[in-house]
């Protein structure tokens, strides 16, 4: 049977159903900034994204290698033969430049009535200029039919001169073959390398974050690491290695005071929060009181009550620092422009980004206090780098580079007021490279 | 006006402004249930502040197949129950088996004059283990075995209290509007 409910029930729940009070004035401010998170989907997204990249560079190199397999490593050759005996012939010029896989087809291309007169090979090598591969070929003569192209084989091919550069003083006597086996030698290199940057930030139309932005500066950032390589050919390397890289900036419009736990004790795992470009600095230091402008200061205390003049608390710092540490493991193809002594290169790459450290402090010098965290950074994040800069032989093992470097976060370092915040720097990578 | 899910997918995008444009929409209401439970501004002003930081951190779990008030509202009634609990664990009533009804129950005609206001203050007047499980019966619609599990009490302390909550808020209301003097005259 159907129990009748009390009337004094539906009194009160009809009553209050569509109840509205207003809050107090000043509650809205003491609710901080939400923290953002980022979907699965989207994080997901990201490393798909970075893998994508990787793998396209992976195949855009194996891809070069498969084509550029073809022997290089002459230019230019002496073939023995009736008024040809020691006559250059350049292998590059001479076209076409094909056959089977080991053998080498040259055309003579300029075996005419009377003959080119037989030359001695001399090379004219200067100091600074990278030396040609000399080689001489000893073919059996009844292979050079006039206006028949000549085959040459890796074996009937002998070097006689090659190297960077035709100060080095190289003379290597190998064959073909052998040449092809091993070639040039020093494929791979390691090195140590040091990125001063600076950053910058780019707000969009983004008016909130263009407001924050104008209390911000960028920390002067750095990377440094540990470089491998590999010589795909005389003019490309790729590169990888393992680095750290911190990045960070200075809110500049907040004062930080000390000494609030003698007056405020809680139990929340922080008291203030920050709003910045890079996200929500939650202040777990709940010694400190945060006061700031632009309405970028929130707080949990009600009323914000915590005077600093009242307490008596004492200023530990003007300003905020944010920083952010990352494992960074980057792929880079490094393109030789100009081939000589000093050389310029010409580099593109991207580089994975593992966030290993999210610091906030305050003070100066030693007298750094920690302040929290950031809220809503990302953990990855994948960036691309484009460089031109100078690189310079100090000898046939070791190079210096010295290369303005452009950096342009991929995935957003956070985001913020609905834009993606994506900062870019500008630095000067510099390193030694060692060669084996 | 803005539609609510825009203002959702704002404020998971990171934007205070719609942050705010939530808060601004939903605030009294939601201030009107803390303070149902809460009993005092002081504490409904916590209540509502932590409310929100809870609504913020979990809106990316809000499905948007229900009520997107309707589960706000429960998560303000959580944070209350939290704070309940945190305080008042300790202080329990005996549990009463006979639960004793008002002898006679005015018809809600007579309570017509009555202001949501007047409601709100007579309920905030309540003792808080009384007005906790009124709202939650009364208001909410939980049955008294949730409200054991809720509260950390029994079905037969929900039940007591449930009866004495009526019986006070019966006696309030009739002051109120003067019931009692009709009837008596009457």
């Amino acid at each position: 049977m159907f129990e009748r409910e009390p009337n004094i029930d539906i009194v009160f729940r009809n009553g209050l159903k569509n109840l509205e009070v207003l809050p107090p004035a000043d509650m809205w401010d003491n609710i901080p900034p939400m923290p953002v998170r980022h979907t699965r989907l989207r994080v997901i997204s990201g490393i798909a994204a970075g893998v994508a990249a990787l793998v396209s560079l992976t195949l855009l190199v194996t891809w070069y290698v498969r084509n550029n397999n073809t022997p290089v490593l002459l230019s230019e050759v002496t073939v023995p033969g009736d008024g040809l005996q020691g006559s250059p012939i350049d292998i590059m010029e001479a076209s076409p430049i094909s056959g089977t896989e080991d053998a080498r087809i040259v055309r003579f291309v300029t075996l005419s009535d009377p003959a080119v007169p037989v030359v001695e090979a001399v090379p004219d090598l200067t100091a600074d200029e990278p030396a040609v591969l000399i080689a001489s070929a000893d073919i059996p003569e009844q292979r050079t039919e006039p206006g028949e192209p000549v085959i040459l084989f890796p074996d009937e091919i002998t070097v006689i001169n090659a190297g960077r550069f035709a100060g080095a003083e190289e003379g290597i006597m190998a064959t073909m073959a052998e040449a092809k086996t091993a070639p040039a030698g020093q494929r791979f290199l390691v090195g140590a390398s040091m990125s001063p940057a600076i950053g910058f930030s780019p707000s969009g139309n983004n008016q909130r974050l263009a407001e924050l932005i104008s209390s911000e500066r960028s920390r002067p950032s750095y990377s440094t690491g540990v470089t491998v390589g590999y010589r795909i050919s005389d003019r490309l390397t790729i590169q990888s290695g393992i680095g750290m890289a911190s990045v960070g900036q200075t809110i500049s419009d907040v004062n930080v005071y000390a000494g609030l736990s003698d007056f405020y004790a809680v139990k929340s795992s922080y008291l203030y929060s920050v709003e910045t470009a890079s996200g929500t600095i939650l202040s777990g230091n709940t010694d400190l009181y945060l006061t700031g402008s632009k309405d970028r200061v929130g707080t949990l205390i009600q009323g914000n009550m915590a005077d600093p003049s009242k307490y008596q608390l004492t200023q530990v710092g003007s300003d905020i620092q944010q920083v952010f540490r990352y494992l960074e493991m980057p792929v880079v193809l490094r393109y030789k422009v100009i081939d000589r002594k000093l050389g310029l290169n010409l580099s593109g790459g991207v580089a994975y980004g593992l966030l290993v450290d999210n610091t906030a402090y305050t003070g100066e010098g030693s007298d750094l206090i920690r302040v929290g965290h950031t809220e809503g950074i990302n953990i990855h994040n994948i960036s691309s780098q484009l460089g031109l800069g100078m690189e310079y032989s100090l000898s046939r093992k070791i190079t210096f580079n010295l290369e303005p470097v452009f950096r342009y976060y991929m995935t957003p370092l956070s985001d913020i007021s609905g834009s993606l915040y994506k900062p870019y720097s500008l630095g000067f990578w510099s390193g030694f490279s060692f060669k084996f | 006006m803005a539609k609510e899910k825009d203002i959702i997918e704002g404020c998971l995008s990171g934007s205070r402004r719609d942050q705010e444009l939530l808060y601004r929409r939903y605030s009294p209401k939601l201030y009107a249930v803390c303070l149902q439970y809460a009993g005092n501004t002081e504490e409904a002003r916590d209540v509502l502040q932590e409310g929100f930081i809870k609504i913020f951190e979990n809106l990316s779990r809000f499905s948007h197949e229900g009520s997107f008030e309707g589960w706000m509202r429960r998560i303000i009634v959580n944070t209350a129950l939290e704070r309940y609990r945190s305080r008042y664990y300790l202080s329990r009533v005996d549990d009463i088996d006979e639960v004793t009804e008002p002898e006679s129950e005015p018809d809600t005609d007579d309570f017509a004059g009555l202001e949501a206001y007047d409601l709100l203050n007579i309920i905030m007047e309540l003792p808080p283990k009384y007005r906790m499980v009124f709202n939650l019966f009364a208001i909410e619609g939980y049955s008294h075995k949730e409200i054991g599990e809720m509260l950390g009490i029994s079905e037969g302390t929900s039940k007591s209290n449930l009866s004495r909550a009526r019986e006070i808020l019966q006696k309030k209301v009739m002051i109120l509007t003067g019931v009692t003097r009709r009837m008596v005259n009457v």
